[in-house]
Order: C-alpha cells, then sequence, then structure tokens
C-alpha cells in the first residue's frame, strides 16, 4: 500500500456508510517453514498497539466511533477490513498505515494472540467438516503453501516469538498491497490518503509478485484417500482436486461447473443426494478464489448406513463431469447461476470493496468480472467438460466419521477408478 | 491509482417503508430501493414451532422443507430451476415464532418471482412421495446438529430454561413425532396457519406499481381471512422461563464453556430491546467492553466471551457464551458473576454509553445496505403490527442514558435470574 499507489476508490450512495478493505499480498502461503500460522498471529497483533496508540487506545477510537475493524488471514493475503461512518473517516483511516507500517508488537500482546489462537485451534477440532477438510488440504497440498490453515499448526505457533514477527512485519509490504474503498468517500480522498497514511517505505512492492505459489502433492508422495476417524452420527465426505489460479484461461469453465454441481437448489448435487436418494442435507462443492492452486471439492454429510450411497453418488457425479458434456439447459442454467451470484456478492459496500482489492491482489484486471461476463456467452458444453478432463482428473478423498463406516467406505474407494489409479 | 470503472452507483439508504393491509387482513410492506439492482420477496408467516401443538413437534420446519417440492402447479425442482435461471437465489428459515421464504432476483424478474414465491408457499402440493423422501433429509439434518458439540451445548441451556414451553425444544423437532406424521396432517397444519392475518410479504428494491397490483390482487389476498380460529391458534402459549444451573458434560467438546441466559420483555417492546442491544454491548462487544476487558484482555482465561440479544415474542432472550480452557472453569464463572454484580455498584459510565450507543446506532445502520436485510427487518416487524420506519431503533436508543441503563437493565442481568450452563468436555477414559 502505498500512500496513493494501489488504490481503488468506488463511489456508492450510501447513507454515510465507508467500507475500507485493505489487502496484503501475503497471507499463511507464505509462513516461513515451521511458522505455519506466523501470518495469521501477525495479523491478530497488527491492532494490539500500532501507529501513537496502544491497544487499549486503538479500541477507543475505533469502538468509540462505533465502527468495526478487523483483520482475516487468508491463503493469499491478509486482508484488514473496516466499517464506519463517512464522518469519522479522517480518525479512521489512518489506523490502517498504523497498522501495516508501525505494529507495535509488543511480547505481551503476541502472547496473548497466540493463546487464543492455539484454544482457537483446539475448538475447531469440535467440527467435523473441519477435520475433513483440513485432512483434505493435507492430501492434496501437503507440506505446500496451502497445506495447513491460516491459523496455523500448534507446534509451530508455539514456536513463533517477536523476532519472528519483526521479520515478517518487515516484509509484509514486500509484494505490495491494495486498498479499495466503496461508499460515502470523504472529499478528496485520494490527496488525503498521503497525510493519513503516510508516506510509503522503500517499497520493493514489484519483487515476487507471485512467489508463495502453492504447490500439489505428486508422484510417489501422493495418497488419493485420508481416513479421520470421530465418533460421530454422520460421516464427512470431501472429494476435490488442487486445480487452477482465479483468473486461469480455464477458471470460468470450473467456476461454470461448480454453479452446475453445487450452487443453488437446482444445482446436481443437491437433486441426486437429496431430492432423489435423501442421504444429505448439507451438499455444495467449495472452489475459492485463490493465487495459485484453488480447491474443488463436493462435500456431504451423511448418515453412516447410507455413507456408501453417498460415495458412489459424489463419484458418479464426479466422473459425469469429467466424461460427459453437460446438456445446453444446464450450460444456460449454470451461466445464469454465475452472473446472479456476481450480482448477489455486490450488494454492500463491504462486498463491492472487497472484491475490487481481492482482483487487484490476484494480479486480475478490475473488469475481470465484466470480462468473464462476456465470455460466458462463448463457452460451450464440451469446453467445460475438456477444462474438466484437464484439471479434474486425480480426485482425492477425505473422510471423517466413526472409523468402522470410513474402513467400509475406503475398501469402496479403493475398488473404484480414482481410488485404484 | 485507479478509479474502478468510474462509477457512481447508488446503494440507497434509508429506504422509506409503505404499509398496506389487504381485505383478508394479510399486510404488504414495500421498501423503495429505487437504484437496487436485485429485489427481494420476502414472505413471513406466524407458524414457527412454537405454535406446534403436541404430536406435530417439528411440523413447521418439516413443511418449510416440503414448501419447496412444489405446489400443484410447480412440479419439484421447478421452483428452483426458475429463480435460479432468472439468476435469482431463494432459501427459508424456520424460527420459534414465524418462518419466511424469500427470492432474491434482478430487478427486472421480480414479477415472475413474486408469482413463482406465492404458488410455491400458498399452495404446496405436499405429495406422498416426496414426503418420504424429504423426511430422510430432515432426518439427516437433525444428525448433522447433533454431531455439532456448539450446538448441543445451545440447546440443552435453553431445554433447561424455558421447557415445557416450545422455546425450549429443537426447531427441527423431535425424530419420533416427525416418523409419525402425514401429509395430511401437514396440510391441516398449513391451512391453520397460513391465513391472511397470519401472513405478511415484504418487497425490497426498485418497485414498480405493477408488481404492488400484482401481490394486492394475487394469492396473498385469496388467503383465508380467518374468522374463527382455534383458540389455540389464536396465541402463543404462555412463555416459561426457569432459573437454575446445572453442569454437564459433552461428548467431543474440545474447549469447556459457560452459558448464561436471561429472559427480558418482549420483542414488542422495542425500547427494552435496545436497552438490551445497549447493555449487552457495555458488557461484551469489543475490547473496551466490560467482560472483555477483564476476563480475556486482563486475566486472559477466555478465549472468547460475548453476549446477542435474540428477540421473541414472547420474551427475548439475552445470552452470554464464554469459551475457555476447562481447568479454567471455576474462575471464569466467578469472574463473570463478579462483573454482572459489579454492574449494580458501579454504574454505566457517560463513556461507556456513548461506545455502546455508537456501536449499536451504527451497527444497526450498517445493516440495512442490502435489498435482502431490508426485506427482513421490514417483514418481521410488521408481520408482527410494527409498522416502524427501518432507522427507528437508532431513536430509540436516544431513550436511554447511562444512568437508566444502569438502574433499568442491568439488575436484570444478575446471574440469579437467568440459567448457568456448565458445558465441560466428557472425560477420556
Amino acid at each position: 500500500m502505498s500512500s496513493c499507489g494501489d488504490l481503488i476508490l468506488d463511489p456508492v450512495s450510501t447513507a454515510g456508510v465507508l467500507s475500507a478493505k485493505l489487502w496484503i499480498r501475503r497471507g499463511s502461503s507464505c509462513d516461513p517453514a515451521g511458522q505455519r500460522g506466523g501470518h495469521q498471529l501477525l495479523g491478530s497483533v497488527l491492532s494490539r498497539g500500532c501507529g501513537p496508540l496502544d491497544h487499549l487506545e486503538l479500541a477507543d477510537l475505533v469502538e468509540g466511533c462505533g465502527a468495526g475493524l478487523r483483520c482475516d488471514t487468508h491463503e493469499d493475503g491478509i486482508l484488514i477490513s473496516l466499517k464506519c461512518r463517512d464522518l469519522d473517516a479522517d480518525r479512521l483511516l489512518p489506523a490502517l498505515g498504523w497498522m501495516v507500517r508501525q505494529p507495535h508488537l509488543e511480547e505481551k500482546q503476541i502472547a496473548l494472540e497466540r493463546d487464543l489462537s492455539l484454544q482457537a485451534l483446539q475448538r475447531q477440532r469440535e467440527d467435523p467438516f473441519h477435520r475433513a477438510f483440513d485432512g483434505w488440504r493435507q492430501l492434496a497440498y501437503g507440506p505446500g503453501p496451502y497445506g495447513h490453515d491460516p491459523l496455523g499448526i500448534s507446534t509451530d505457533l508455539q514456536g513463533i516469538q517477536r523476532p519472528e514477527l519483526m521479520q515478517l512485519a518487515a516484509e509484509i509490504e514486500s509484494r505490495g498491497s491494495t486498498l479499495a474503498l466503496s461508499g460515502a468517500l470523504p472529499d478528496r480522498v485520494s490527496e488525503r490518503l498521503e497525510e493519513w497514511l503516510g508516506p510509503a517505505p522503500n517499497a520493493t512492492t514489484t519483487v515476487e509478485r507471485n512467489a508463495c505459489h502453492s504447490e500439489r502433492r505428486s508422484g510417489t508422495d501422493r495418497r488419493s484417500i485420508g481416513l479421520h476417524p470421530l465418533a460421530t452420527e454422520q460421516v464427512v465426505l470431501m472429494l476435490g482436486q488442487a486445480t487452477l489460479p482465479h483468473g486461469h484461461p480455464d477458471d470460468l469453465a470450473l467456476r461454470l461447473l461448480q454453479a452446475h454441481l453445487g450452487s443453488g437448489m437446482s444445482c446436481l448435487l443437491f437433486r441426486r443426494l437429496r431430492e432423489e436418494h435423501g442421504v444429505a442435507y448439507d451438499v455444495g462443492v467449495h472452489h475459492p478464489a485463490r493465487a495459485a492452486a484453488a480447491p474443488f471439492v463436493m462435500h456431504a454429510s451423511t448418515g453412516v448406513d447410507r455413507a456408501a450411497l453417498s460415495l458412489d453418488l459424489l463419484i458418479r457425479s464426479w466422473d459425469e463431469v469429467l466424461h460427459q458434456t453437460i446438456a445446453q439447459s444446464d450450460l444456460q442454467l449454470a451461466a445464469a447461476k454465475f452472473r446472479g451470484h456476481l450480482a448477489h456478492a455486490s450488494q454492500t459496500t463491504g462486498q463491492r470493496a472487497e472484491r475490487r482489492a481481492q482482483l487487484r491482489g490476484l494480479n486480475l484486471p478490475d473488469d475481470h468480472d465484466q470480462i468473464c461476463l462476456k465470455q460466458l456467452d462463448q463457452l460451450q458444453a464440451s469446453d467445460l467438460r475438456d477444462a474438466a478432463g484437464r484439471h479434474l482428473q486425480q480426485p482425492q478423498l477425505s473422510l471423517c466419521g466413526p472409523s468402522e463406516t470410513l474402513a467400509t467406505l475406503e475398501h469402496l474407494w479403493n475398488q473404484s477408478d480414482y481410488g485404484s489409479a | 491509482m485507479g478509479l474502478c470503472h468510474g462509477t457512481l452507483t447508488a446503494i440507497p439508504s434509508g429506504a422509506v417503508l409503505n404499509h398496506r393491509t389487504l381485505s383478508n387482513g394479510s399486510s404488504l410492506v414495500t421498501a423503495a430501493m429505487p437504484d437496487a439492482a436485485l429485489t427481494c420477496l420476502d414472505f413471513w408467516c406466524r407458524g414457527g414451532s412454537a405454535w406446534e401443538q403436541r404430536g406435530e413437534e417439528g411440523i413447521a420446519h418439516f413443511l418449510e422443507h416440503m414448501v419447496f417440492k412444489g405446489s400443484r402447479r410447480l412440479g419439484p425442482g421447478e421452483f428452483d430451476r426458475r429463480i435460479e435461471a432468472l439468476g435469482g437465489s431463494s432459501n427459508a428459515a424456520t424460527g420459534f415464532d414465524d418462518v419466511h421464504f424469500h427470492v432474491l432476483v434482478p430487478t427486472d424478474n421480480a414479477e415472475e418471482a413474486l408469482d413463482l414465491l406465492l404458488d410455491l408457499v400458498l399452495d404446496p402440493a405436499l405429495e406422498q412421495d416426496c414426503f418420504a423422501m424429504e423426511l430422510d433429509v430432515v432426518l439427516e439434518e437433525i444428525a448433522q446438529y447433533r454431531d455439532q458439540p456448539d450446538d448441543q451445548v445451545l440447546q440443552t441451556l435453553l431445554e433447561r430454561s424455558c421447557s415445557p414451553h416450545p422455546y425450549g425444544r429443537p426447531i427441527l423437532g423431535w425424530e419420533s413425532s416427525l416418523r409419525r406424521m402425514t401429509p395430511d396432517e401437514m396440510r391441516t397444519y398449513h391451512r391453520r396457519r397460513y391465513q391472511g392475518p397470519n401472513c405478511c410479504l415484504a418487497v425490497a428494491g426498485d418497485i414498480g406499481d405493477n408488481l404492488v397490483e400484482r401481490v394486492v390482487n394475487g394469492p396473498l389476498a385469496g388467503l383465508d381471512p380467518a374468522d374463527d380460529l382455534d383458540p389455540r391458534d389464536a396465541k402463543l402459549p404462555l412463555m416459561t422461563f426457569n432459573s437454575g444451573r446445572d453442569c454437564i458434560r459433552f461428548p467431543r467438546l474440545e474447549a469447556a464453556r459457560i452459558l448464561m441466559v436471561w429472559t427480558v420483555a418482549a420483542a414488542s417492546d422495542h425500547l427494552e430491546v435496545a436497552g438490551a442491544d445497549l447493555a449487552t454491548t457495555v458488557l461484551a462487544d469489543g475490547r473496551r467492553s466490560r467482560l472483555v476487558e477483564h476476563l480475556r484482555e486482563e486475566l486472559q482465561i477466555v478465549e472468547s466471551i460475548d453476549m446477542d440479544v435474540t428477540t421473541l415474542e414472547l420474551g427475548n432472550l439475552v445470552m452470554l457464551e464464554a469459551c475457555c480452557p476447562e481447568d479454567q472453569l471455576d474462575r471464569v464463572e466467578e469472574e463473570i458473576r463478579r462483573q454482572l454484580e459489579l454492574t449494580l455498584s458501579t454504574p454505566v459510565s457517560e463513556e461507556e454509553f456513548a461506545r455502546a450507543a455508537q456501536l449499536v446506532g451504527n451497527g444497526h445502520r450498517f445493516s440495512l445496505e442490502a435489498p435482502s436485510s431490508v426485506a427482513a427487518t421490514a417483514g418481521s416487524q410488521t408481520l408482527w403490527g410494527r409498522r416502524r420506519e427501518l432507522l427507528a431503533p437508532e431513536e430509540d436508543l436516544q431513550h436511554w442514558d447511562a444512568s437508566t441503563l444502569s438502574a433499568g437493565m442491568m439488575p436484570l442481568l444478575q446471574p440469579e435470574h437467568g440459567f448457568t450452563l456448565i458445558a465441560r468436555p466428557e472425560e477420556v477414559a
């Protein structure tokens, strides 16, 4: 974030609401070896004292304005979000600059956040969906940059001290950052940002922008199934593959497949697992926008007595997108969902600012979504099948549930084309 | 610097509401958001789980599922396909007091979506084949919740504090009663609850005259006016609340929890709702709130601690939840009690009040950007006869100050008036 460099202004008529999203291109995929969770810990400490304010003075400022300020660490970046009245922008926007450029990183505050992170990691283990996805992540990415939860790994977190965070903080803008403002913008905002945010450091914003690309497991190191026994009523099934970066030439085709398979109540998985067989309540496809190989994961949870059928249905659905061309009517429906999704995802100032910051953060043009909309009409059903053939050939399965059921499902998986591959 | 697309797109603000009552007693509320690209249609009915009679436990939620299986004119799945082909989305939610079904579509398609929504909700097919299949789905949903320790702890708290009132029962119902249900019983329930005075449609977006005309002359106006209601269907059963304390071990809990719940006034008492929002913000919203500052920042004995207010027609529930290591449980409980008691001797300061008023007021204002949240707010209020402007809750805050909040709300939120549940992880053999 230079004071007037990568800045996006998105004026929107609101009831005096301003959303600011600062996307910093260093996320958990940039965690150094042995420091998994480092960027998340850094992000959480940024608001615990920065610039002229200590952690309580900053809280007084933000909460006193009735504003919201949070910092979330994702795989590809740290996202600082501020939502406030436009009247308070003068007082609050400088805090974004202080957080990034003048964090205090006090030992006591680091220790507190580290402890909170360790407890949060422990609590996540209650959720069988989380366990199954964590397992899938391990299968697909192993020790690679996307191989761990952004919150980190307990053993690594325990060892991260102030010197390590000082190092991460020194590099925080090394890949650049983007500030997007959406809503009721203050007057002369671009001029005043330099005053609020201070001068840019001697930035090296052009270096190694894509240096954190995720690797996926391959060759002999690659397993196709992971089992996570847990005494639950249901089994959580996650079937998927590490695929593409957002903006890849095949990305739009995979997004349409995601819409076809897992978006809305007309999608294939919903119809097949819920309406035709009644074997699951919650089904879908997880396919986030990522800078490198994004997960493309079908998920469902089902009772143990019908887990084998559910797995079979998931495998069959995967097979279909790989080997069959979807009907023209299904292609049109998927395209309509894609258009609808873009409209749904830009209703609030927060959504608008985040999408704009994210696109720049991923080195994509501001009009990326508009370009995709224009390309929609040219895509054929065969393009989707061909893209699936290029990127969905080797799915991996992660299961969480009672161990006896997992053993049965493992046997079934090993007999399938993908398990024996 | 890049000026993104150079556009000035308007997300409307302060939408003005227009309320109408149709001849059969049903309501229509519109929120004009002329620059919104999407329009939300949100149908509300006084048909939540609290209206269920003995043997019907779970029918309100099961009906919500069955509605999406089609109407007499729309085959199974046809509604979803058509709404999503319009670039829209749909969903529904069942609560204790009410249920709502909503669609969000590009504005040009709002009329078509209106016809589809009202047809689906007011004339569901409830066919036997779909009924049996959907029962399996509902049972899977119940199983999924049972696998989440968080949900189990919360449900146990409600059961202990609110039983035998329906607020103490799972909205999803009981497997035993669900398995005994028939499509005919569901039809009877639908006829009983989906009557004119029990229903409200909220529309938020760029609303044309045609859309309003279509509502006024459409199936909403054709609902039974419910002139001779069974007394059991006219009023919700009186609320019961049990104060007390319990300690229970839960399987697969990884962190201990302390939950407390109180009942404070009811949704219709909007000044009390504002007071509860302010009090919970003083206590547990933000690093400078009393409980967060003391337990998390200073003593460092909790991972998280927060409070929220659930507005319900018979009594709002104020809930507190703290997560902590099991070995800190006793101390955390003691400190929470001490902090709550301290509110009686150390009144809310002017600074604390100002901070809370800003947070609550802005939180409300920030939540009204999208048509779906505007429609939900307007619909739920209108359904229960509260025809208030969207920003009226901000005015409610002005009825309070630091001293009235201290004297009026804090005494209600004392441990002895609430129910405390201590949730411990199950001991490993």
